[in-house]
């Protein structure tokens, strides 16, 4: 079975069904998924301004991870179920969308690099070269994932 | 008056630039923006109505936070006067643009009814628990900028 065909299996069921043919859902959907993108954005900003020195300077980075970062692991399940949901509505769009392709891979890196700030922030709260490199990774790699995200719409 | 303004807004040359070649750029920039804007108002809000940040106090939060918020609203505000010059006249009767505007404006409101008022004994609960009327401002800009993202997203599919 190829990507295709998965495609239009999925597309003729009756979840995808109901979604392309019930008004409002997809721009529902789409604002739920908007909305946790800027909780889970700001989180990572708040912990990346912290570590290049702006933002939150008063509090140890140890506190500002451990206020923000739980917020970025709460809203992925979200996305990833709004974001599913979308797919299932309109899976011929996306699954062979090579922007696609790329917002998972930058999502993977974006995680991964949080995971590892998250590690050394609980470690210590000293900031060195590699929390800084680290940080630039974080903002760089999520507004990769949102750009990412809009251009499926623009690229097949 | 508006009609004529969107009109001559469309003509212009850098309408027209983005229309034929920049919109997918100027739009992602606008989406990076409005996450920046929404995302750290909601942290100052759930500071406001309780829910998270509490052993901030709310002083601190905001004066280190909403400087972002602004940087990133100024650049939410440019790119989507691009987005909308693009197709000014198609965008005119636009209801979820006209309610989206509507909504802005009452953020704004909402905004300087707090800066004005609602934080004007704000030495007195700082580090505690907001008064209602300052918790309710915050549950409205919760509610609003939601609004705002919806109807941003919604004006695309009519």
């Amino acid at each position: 079975m190829t990507i295709d065909d998965f495609s239009q299996w999925l597309s003729a069921g009756a979840a995808s069904q109901f979604i392309q043919v019930t008004p409002g859902i997809i721009p529902a959907l789409q604002t739920v998924h908007i909305l946790c993108v800027a909780v889970l954005f700001a989180a990572a900003l708040m912990v990346d301004l912290r570590i290049l020195g702006s933002g939150l300077r008063d509090e140890p980075l140890r506190a500002v991870a451990d206020r923000f970062i739980p917020s970025i692991w709460r809203c992925i399940p979200v996305l990833l179920a709004t974001g599913a949901l979308l797919i299932v509505a309109e899976p011929a769009r996306t699954l062979t969308n090579p922007s696609f392709f790329l917002k998972l891979c930058a999502l993977a890196a974006a995680i991964a690099v949080t995971l590892a700030l998250q590690a050394f922030a609980r470690g210590s709260s000293r900031v060195g070269a590699l929390q800084v490199a680290g940080a630039f990774a974080s903002l760089l790699l999520w507004a990769t994932v949102i750009v990412a995200g809009r251009y499926i719409a623009y690229v097949s | 008056m508006i009609h004529a303004f969107f009109s001559w807004l469309q003509a212009t040359s850098i309408a027209q630039a983005v229309s034929t070649r920049w919109f997918p750029v100027v739009e992602s920039v606008h989406v990076l923006a409005i996450a920046t804007v929404v995302g750290t108002i909601f942290i100052v809000d759930l500071r406001l109505v309780g829910l998270s940040s509490r052993s901030l106090r709310l002083t601190t939060l905001s004066s280190q936070v909403l400087p972002w918020t602004w940087r990133a609203f100024a650049l939410a505000l440019a790119t989507g006067t691009l987005l909308l010059a693009a197709n000014a006249e198609g965008y005119y009767g636009n209801a979820p643009l006209r309610i989206k505007a509507v909504l802005l404006l009452l953020a704004g409101l909402n905004m300087a009814w707090f800066q004005f008022v609602g934080r004007r004994d704000i030495a007195r609960w700082d580090a505690g628990r907001p008064p209602v009327a300052a918790r309710r401002s915050g549950w409205l800009s919760l509610i609003l900028w939601t609004g705002i993202v919806a109807c941003g997203r919604w004006a695309g599919f009519v």
